[in-house]
Parts: C-alpha cells; sequence; structure tokens
C-alpha cells in the first residue's frame, strides 16, 4: 500500500470537509437536481428507457469492430478525415502537428471531456498554441488553473466572487459579482475568439454508424459556434459512444438530459455528418477517434459494461461521498462512480487505488444510471483488484484470513472481546468514550458494546411452543445480530412463534463475507461462501430469514455467484438463494401476517431510514412500511430516507470515519426534521450507526429494528 | 390536421423552455409583428418559404433593416435572425432546423434573436418519431447540419443559477403561421 499517496489523499478529504460551502452547494444541488429529474421524466418509464440503453450499447461493444468500421466508411464518404488514436500522446501530436500545419495560434473548444482525459490543452500550450476553453464552466476553471470536478457543471465548486475576480483580471477592470453580469463578460470576452480561431475543437455525445455523423448536446451555443466559424473542426470521439442508428442516437439524446440536469432537452442538439460549408469553401473536418484504453476496458468481463456510460454525471449527483466531499477528491478527471472505474482504465490503477476505497457502497448510483450499469459491483471488482495488487493490508489480511476463516478462532476472539471491553464499558451496552488513540472513533457516535451472551448461545435457552409450525426456518444472524444485537434475534423469535414458525440456529454460520469483499479480499469471502451454505443448507429449512440486508445479499447474489463454478455447491447456493428473506417481507408476504400486530401500537410517531442494501440491493423498502402502519404506527416519512446513514461498514470504523461522520450528521439532522420520536430500520449495521449518532447528539430518539418494534407490540397485547 | 393537442403541447413545452410563441396566422401579421420587435439590423438567409413569399421584400417594405449578404461581417452586430423551421417536436417543444448552408447557422448563433416562422402542421410528437423526417435529410443530402433548438441558449454553470443568454441567441420567438408549408424537408 502506497502510504504517501494515502495520505495526500487523506489531506484532501480534510480540505474538502473543512469548506462547508462546498457540500452545502453539492447537497443543494443533489436535491434540485433529483426534484427536476423527476419532473423530466413525468409520464416516461425510466427501467424500460434505461433497458434500451443498455441493450443497445452493450450490442455495440460485442459488435464494436463492423459498428467502427460503418461509422469510419460513412464519414469518410461524407468528406470527415478519420484518424484513429491508439492513446493519449498520440490523439495530442495529430491534433497539434494538425494545428502546426494550419499556423494556427489560437484553437476555440467546446466541452470535452476526452480532451481532459488527455490533457490536451497542455499538450497545445507546449506546442505554443492557445486553447480557449468556450464552454462557461470550462472557461472558468481554465482562467482558475484548475480541472473539472463535475463532468457536466465543471465548476460547481466555484462561487461567483472567485468567478467575478477571475473575470476581473481578464478584463482589467473590477466585475460585480453577480451572476447575470458574469455571463454577459463571458459572451463578450469569448465571441471574437471564435472569429480568430484556425481551428475549432468539439467532443461528440454520440457518434452514429449509420450515417457516420456526430451529434452535439449543449446549452450554450458554444459547440455551435465553435464547429461553424472556424475553418477546421476536430471532433474528440471515444471509441464508445459509437451507436448504431439515427433512433439509438435519439434514445440517447431523449434520456441523456433528463438524467443530467433533468431538463427535458437542452437548448440545442446539433447533429453534423461530413465536411460542411465554411465561408465559401468546405470545412476541413478530422474525426479524431481515441482508444486510450477503452479496448482493454472491453476485455475486462467484470468492468466492460462501464462502456455503455453516456456521460450524465448522474452517478456523482446522487452519491453522498461526491455531495461530501466534491469531484476533485472523489475523482481524478473523470469523477464519481463512473470516475473511478474509467481512472482505472484511462489513468492507471495507481490514480484509482484510493478512489476505489472511498466508495460508501450504497448503490445510489446504479438507482439513477441510464444505462444500467451495476457501478458498485465493478468498484468492488476494482477493489479486489487493487488487493491483489498491492495486498488489502497487513491487518484486514490477519482479520480476514487468519482469523474470520477460522470460524471457532473467531467466535473465541469476539467472545474473549466481551470480557476485555468491561473497562470501557463499565459494564452498560454502550461504549461513549474510547481512551487514547481509540477515542476518535467514538468522538461523533457511541458504539454498542460485544454483547456478553451472543445470540449463538442464548438462542436455544429460549423456549419456542408450537403445536404445528407452518414452516422450520433457519435464521441467519449476521455478526452484529450474533454480537452485538442479540436481543434482535430473540425479538425475532417470539415474533415467528407469535405467527406459528419454529425458528433454528445453525451454529456453523460465519461472517456473510461481504466485509472480506468490500476489503477486497475474494479468497476470504470465498471460504465463508462455502462453508454457510454448507451449515445452512444441512437441516434442509423452509426458508432462511435475515435481519441483515447485507447479509441478505451475500445469501441471495453472492454465494450464488463465488459458487457456481462448484458443482457440489452450487445448487445448493441457488436454492438457499431462493428460499432466502428478509424477516420484513416474511412476516407480510409468505405469513400474511401484517393482522396479528393491527392497531397495536399506540399511534406513536416512527419515520424510516431505507438501508442501502434493502432498498436498492434486495428491492424492499414497502413492506417494512406496510408493517408499521398496519400496527397502527404514526408513519411519517423523513427527507431523503433512503440516503445512505454512513455506516458501510469497516468504512466508518477505519477507512473513512470523517466522510462516514459527515453524512451521518445529515441522516441525524433529517431524523430531527422529521419530529418523529422513533426511527425504523431493517438493517443492524444502520441501527449501530444511528442510534450512536442520536446518542452522541443527545437526542432522545429512538433507533429501532422494525422486528424489535413488531415483538414490543406483541408484548404489549399480552 | 395535426391534433390540436398536439400543437396545444408543443406551445406549453416551448414556452416552459423560454420560448416566446406568437401565433400570427399569415406572412402580413408576422412582418408587422417583426417590424414592432425589430429596430436592429435583421439577418435574413435564403429558405424556402421565405423565397416563396418574398418575406426580404416585405421585409424591406416595412422598414426594417435587412441583411442578405456577407453574414460573417454583419451576423455579430445584427440584432436578430430569421429562418423557418423545417419541423417542430412537440414533447420537448424543440425546433428542428436543417442547417448545412452557412447563412443559416450563423443567423441563428450569432445575433441576440432568433425568430422563426412555423407551420403548426409540421408538428410531431416525440424524438423518436423526428427520426423519419431526419432520415429523409440525410438520404436528400450527402453533408447535413441539422438543429435541435430548444428556447435560448442557455447556462447554470455559476453556483447553479439558471442564466438565459450565453453564447448563442438570448430570446427565441416562434411565429405559427398556418399553411405556410406543410413539407418536413424544407424550411
Amino acid at each position: 500500500m502506497n502510504k504517501q499517496r494515502s495520505k495526500e489523499y487523506r489531506e484532501r478529504i480534510g480540505k474538502a470537509l473543512a469548506t462547508p460551502k462546498l457540500q452545502d452547494a453539492l447537497h443543494k444541488f443533489g436535491d434540485a437536481y433529483l426534484l427536476s429529474r423527476e419532473k423530466a421524466y413525468t409520464g416516461l418509464n425510466f427501467e424500460e428507457m434505461r433497458g434500451k440503453i443498455s441493450e443497445m450499447k452493450t450490442g455495440v461493444r460485442e459488435n464494436h469492430t463492423e459498428l467502427l468500421d460503418q461509422f469510419i466508411t460513412n464519414a469518410e464518404s461524407a468528406g470527415a478525415i478519420i484518424y484513429r488514436a491508439k492513446d493519449a500522446d498520440d490523439a495530442n501530436r495529430y491534433i497539434t502537428e494538425l494545428a502546426k500545419r494550419k499556423n494556427a495560434s489560437l484553437v476555440v473548444k467546446s466541452k470535452s471531456m476526452v480532451s481532459e482525459e488527455i490533457h490536451l490543452n497542455h499538450a497545445l500550450e507546449d506546442a505554443g498554441i492557445d486553447a480557449l476553453e468556450t464552454d462557461l464552466g470550462e472557461w472558468i476553471i481554465q482562467l482558475a488553473g484548475q480541472k473539472p470536478s463535475h463532468m457536466v457543471m465543471p465548476a460547481i465548486h466555484m462561487f461567483k466572487e472567485e468567478v467575478a475576480e477571475l473575470f476581473g483580471k481578464e478584463t482589467g477592470k473590477e466585475e460585480p459579482a453577480e451572476i447575470e453580469h458574469l455571463v454577459e463578460v463571458a459572451r463578450g470576452q469569448l465571441r471574437q475568439g471564435y472569429f480568430n480561431a484556425e481551428i475549432g475543437i468539439t467532443g461528440a455525445n454520440v457518434a452514429i454508424a449509420e450515417t457516420g455523423g456526430i451529434a452535439l448536446v449543449t446549452n450554450e451555443g458554444n459547440a455551435r459556434l465553435a464547429s461553424t466559424l472556424p475553418k477546421v473542426h476536430v471532433a474528440l470521439i471515444g471509441i464508445e459512444k459509437l451507436v448504431p442508428t439515427l433512433d439509438d442516437a435519439a434514445r440517447v439524446v431523449q434520456i441523456l438530459p433528463k438524467n443530467a440536469t433533468g431538463q427535458l432537452l437542452t437548448s440545442y442538439v446539433t447533429w453534423i455528418r461530413g465536411a460542411v460549408p465554411c465561408d465559401g469553401e468546405e470545412k476541413e473536418l478530422h474525426y479524431v477517434l481515441l482508444d486510450n484504453g477503452r479496448s482493454e476496458l472491453a476485455e475486462s468481463k467484470h468492468c466492460q459494461d462501464a462502456l455503455n456510460c453516456i456521460r450524465c454525471g448522474a452517478c456523482a449527483n446522487v452519491c453522498p461521498v461526491y455531495q461530501t466531499v466534491g469531484g476533485h477528491v472523489f475523482g481524478h478527471v473523470y469523477i464519481g462512480a463512473i470516475g473511478i472505474i474509467l481512472t482505472a482504465f484511462y489513468h492507471g490503477l495507481d490514480n484509482a487505488a484510493e478512489l476505489v476505497k472511498a466508495c460508501i457502497g450504497c448503490r445510489s448510483c446504479v438507482s439513477v444510471c441510464p444505462s444500467n450499469i451495476d457501478l458498485e459491483e465493478i468498484i468492488l471488482h476494482l477493489r479486489e483488484t487493487v488487493g491483489d495488487e498491492e495486498g488489502i493490508g497487513a491487518g484486514k489480511a490477519l482479520v480476514f484470513r487468519k482469523v474470520m476463516q477460522n470460524r471457532k478462532l473467531f467466535h473465541s476472539m469476539i467472545r474473549a472481546a466481551s470480557l476485555l471491553q468491561k473497562p470501557v464499558t463499565r459494564g452498560e451496552r454502550t461504549i461513549r468514550h474510547l481512551p487514547l488513540f481509540f477515542s476518535p472513533l467514538t468522538e461523533w457516535r457511541t458504539l454498542p458494546a460485544v454483547a456478553n451472551t451472543p445470540l449463538r448461545d442464548s438462542f436455544d435457552k429460549k423456549v419456542q411452543k408450537i403445536d404445528k409450525p407452518r414452516y422450520r426456518v433457519a435464521l441467519f444472524g449476521g455478526c452484529a445480530n450474533d454480537f452485538l444485537y442479540p436481543e434482535l434475534g430473540l425479538d425475532l423469535i417470539e415474533v415467528m412463534n407469535a405467527l406459528d414458525v419454529e425458528v433454528f440456529y445453525p451454529k456453523d454460520q460465519n461472517c456473510c463475507g461481504i466485509p472480506a469483499i468490500y476489503s477486497g479480499d475474494k479468497e476470504t469471502a470465498l471460504e465463508l461462501a462455502r462453508q454457510n451454505v454448507i451449515a445452512l443448507m444441512d437441516e434442509e429449512p423452509d426458508f432462511v430469514l435475515t435481519t441483515c440486508p447485507t447479509c441478505a445479499m451475500a445469501l441471495k447474489q453472492n454465494f450464488v455467484e463465488h459458487l457456481k463454478d462448484l458443482p457440489e455447491l452450487s445448487d445448493r447456493a441457488e436454492k438457499l438463494s431462493s428460499i432466502t428473506v428478509d424477516a420484513a417481507s416474511f412476516v407480510l408476504n409468505e405469513l400474511g401476517g401484517a393482522g396479528l400486530f393491527a392497531d397495536a401500537a399506540d399511534g406513536k410517531k416512527v419515520t424510516y431510514h431505507d438501508s442501502c442494501h434493502l432498498k436498492r440491493g434486495v428491492g424492499v423498502w414497502k413492506e417494512p412500511r406496510q408493517l408499521l402502519e398496519t400496527a397502527g404506527f404514526d408513519l411519517v416519512e423523513m427527507a431523503h430516507s433512503d440516503r445512505c446513514c454512513g455506516f458501510g461498514g469497516s468504512y466508518s470504523l477505519t477507512s473513512h470515519p470523517h466522510i462516514s461522520k459527515k453524512i451521518l450528521e445529515d441522516k441525524v439532522d433529517d431524523i430531527r426534521a422529521s419530529e418523529a420520536g422513533c426511527v425504523a430500520m431493517d438493517c443492524p449495521g444502520c441501527m449501530m450507526q444511528i442510534r450512536g449518532g442520536l446518542e452522541k447528539a443527545d437526542m432522545p430518539v429512538q433507533a429501532r429494528h422494525t422486528i424489535e418494534l413488531l415483538a414490543e407490540v406483541l408484548r404489549k397485547k399480552k | 390536421m395535426r391534433d390540436q393537442q398536439l400543437i396545444d403541447r408543443f406551445v406549453e413545452v416551448a414556452k416552459g423552455a423560454g420560448a416566446v410563441i406568437e401565433p400570427v396566422e399569415s406572412i402580413v401579421a408576422a412582418v408587422e409583428y417583426l417590424a414592432h420587435q425589430v429596430s436592429g439590423t435583421l439577418l435574413l438567409p435564403s429558405f424556402a418559404s421565405g423565397e416563396r413569399y418574398d418575406i426580404a421584400g416585405a421585409l424591406r417594405a416595412a422598414g426594417i433593416n435587412v441583411v442578405t449578404e456577407d453574414f460573417r461581417g454583419a451576423a455579430d452586430q445584427a440584432e436578430a435572425g430569421l429562418t423557418g423551421v423545417n419541423f417542430a417536436i412537440a414533447d420537448t417543444g424543440s425546433l428542428a432546423l436543417e442547417s448545412t448552408d452557412e447563412d443559416i447557422r450563423l443567423a441563428t448563433t450569432l445575433p441576440v434573436k432568433h425568430f422563426v416562422l412555423l407551420d403548426p402542421e409540421k408538428i410531431v410528437a416525440d424524438g423518436l418519431e423526428a427520426i423519419k423526417p431526419m432520415r429523409q435529410m440525410h438520404e436528400r443530402s450527402p453533408r447535413n447540419y441539422i438543429a435541435y433548438i430548444t428556447g435560448p441558449s442557455r447556462t447554470a454553470d455559476i453556483e447553479r443559477v439558471l442564466t438565459i443568454g450565453v453564447h448563442g441567441p438570448k430570446e427565441l420567438y416562434i411565429l405559427l403561421i398556418p399553411g405556410l408549408s406543410d413539407d418536413f424537408l424544407e424550411m
């Protein structure tokens, strides 16, 4: 692990966390964006639309050679000059040599992320050629000497006062920090550039094989001017931008602005095919088709879906980590979830290594991606790659490989911890203050103590008297339920028994393995999958219940994936997946049990926190709400109910506690604003995080698992 | 007869995107409207419906300073540009202009105001339906520069505050003239 790189990265995080103005801007943007996005999709079916885009782009990747040839043939017959650039240096060399041949002293650019990717402006400047950015956001950061912090709004991190100062240096006089005025200044300052420049450089949002043309999706009008006035037009095109037909292009154009900015459509969509008239002659049109790692990405079975990206930036807009630290921290040139992946392939694993670990795994990006890319899964795979290349760290290697894979050793160490912790728990269930260098861990939230008696020990002591059980189910407790909140498991037994279901606890079950995956240790995850499938399926339960959605994801998805090549286990893994269900859904759907709790609660005001892995992992969010409402709770929704709580497993404890703290603060603020006396959720990880934050903030709000609330209601009824 | 609902939808969405919609009903009324709106120079490129009705003559007769040549020289100082529209798209309130002729592009990118003459007969429901005439345009001509225009130019790059009028026009006026043209392939 690169200590210097890690240190520098942490310093960048620290700086970003110390700029509340940035966080405020990104949070406000995130909120406004969600509203306008929802409005833009009125009457449309986003799932259907993105399914079509996904299918189309996957087809493009699979038929890339033919489509590229078709595009080139059609483009050339319309007068375009094609250059296939292998990498950044190759593209920069071609463009600078072209500029020199044309005796160009000035080049005007409209927005192109690919040009940022290859650092084109640097290359031009090194060759003595001025490159003038005309997109307002790009011009602002060019003047400031900065990189973009967002793919669609490059200067989102800057404020009007800073912009006024930058513009003042250009105009030579003091410019008022008034946005309308500043835009007018930009219009005036940049106008002559279009007339003076010998070359106009644009990107391309799509390249259409059917016609050999491109389309540019813009708002400001600068791409129209940059592609019209200068005698030469260079379009820089990533080779993944291909679409087969005009209809496919129309689908991309239909979804892109809605997802990027919440607009129905941008002010301009410019369809350029071939060399068009230019000042009485013919435009000299060059298409620079850039590879720069895209072919390699296409070959990567785990990561290739990333090529389906249409560059909308939504994955950053909804990301709680991005909203906390911005694009200069959670990005390299490309930012956000897709940025992490592209950085690994276009700018090297070293530049992506820290970023790969900064994803909290909340899957908000996956829920809004217009190309239906499972961004989080790809990031986890890259984390594994980084783990393989650089090691996962001595501490984690010890914990995962030496301890956790040996279940008896693992569990006896936790039992030992429950004894050794006495000095800091002082007999209480929560740890309010850890001593010495551990104290940052409890600075901003309390931690639960390890339970004196884990669930696996107390389970059999609980008497279950059911004459004719409807079902016999296994409980997969998961580490938190087992060792931190055993009372949750006992509450589950009560709820199940009341519905005539018998529960047993397979003792050989071990950690679900997700913590290992999140740390890049596939080997341990595989071993744990093996152990758990054997342990859980041994007595052939009717169902396997979970109280933790992360564990549910492991049992329903990961185990099947890990064991699919082991014939003696893959069938059992599939069966396990099909019978695994979260407790709330089991009560409501399978048992039809909502009525048992009807109106038993006293109208207590409760708000609900959607755990990331429950809503965006196993797709459950209605069931707990229905149970709570039927039970007579007064359910009030909080703002951002499905925004991450900041737990993310070891993210909050060891890897990125400072970011986790800020995200928890946002959640506590939302809970406070809901004015509920209790916040319900279906994840012990979230319970740990939210309970800890509420306690530290001295808020009298309870944080409870839905099953705990139902058990309470049952006890009251008796 | 184009569905009135479709026309109404186009008008509603185009207005929402910041365009001014003016139903003028005839060329004469359009010219009168323009005479009130434009005090400076008006760039008038050659386009089929304009030629057919001798728009240049009518505008000059109304006292407007019409420029029909050397757009590269005149465009930056011109107050307005006037063009036709090939067709419009209702669900996004957009106009499609076949702009391969450079004068069309200069007239619609540089002046502060852009006026268009649109026959409400030429409105399609959405961007996917628009591909039919788009494909026809591509088949008819070996090279194309086709512009979709939705409202005036805009940005939110400074503090996400929406500002209208950046590099392109600050104002877009859509004059609805029934009977002007029913041919999607002409402007």
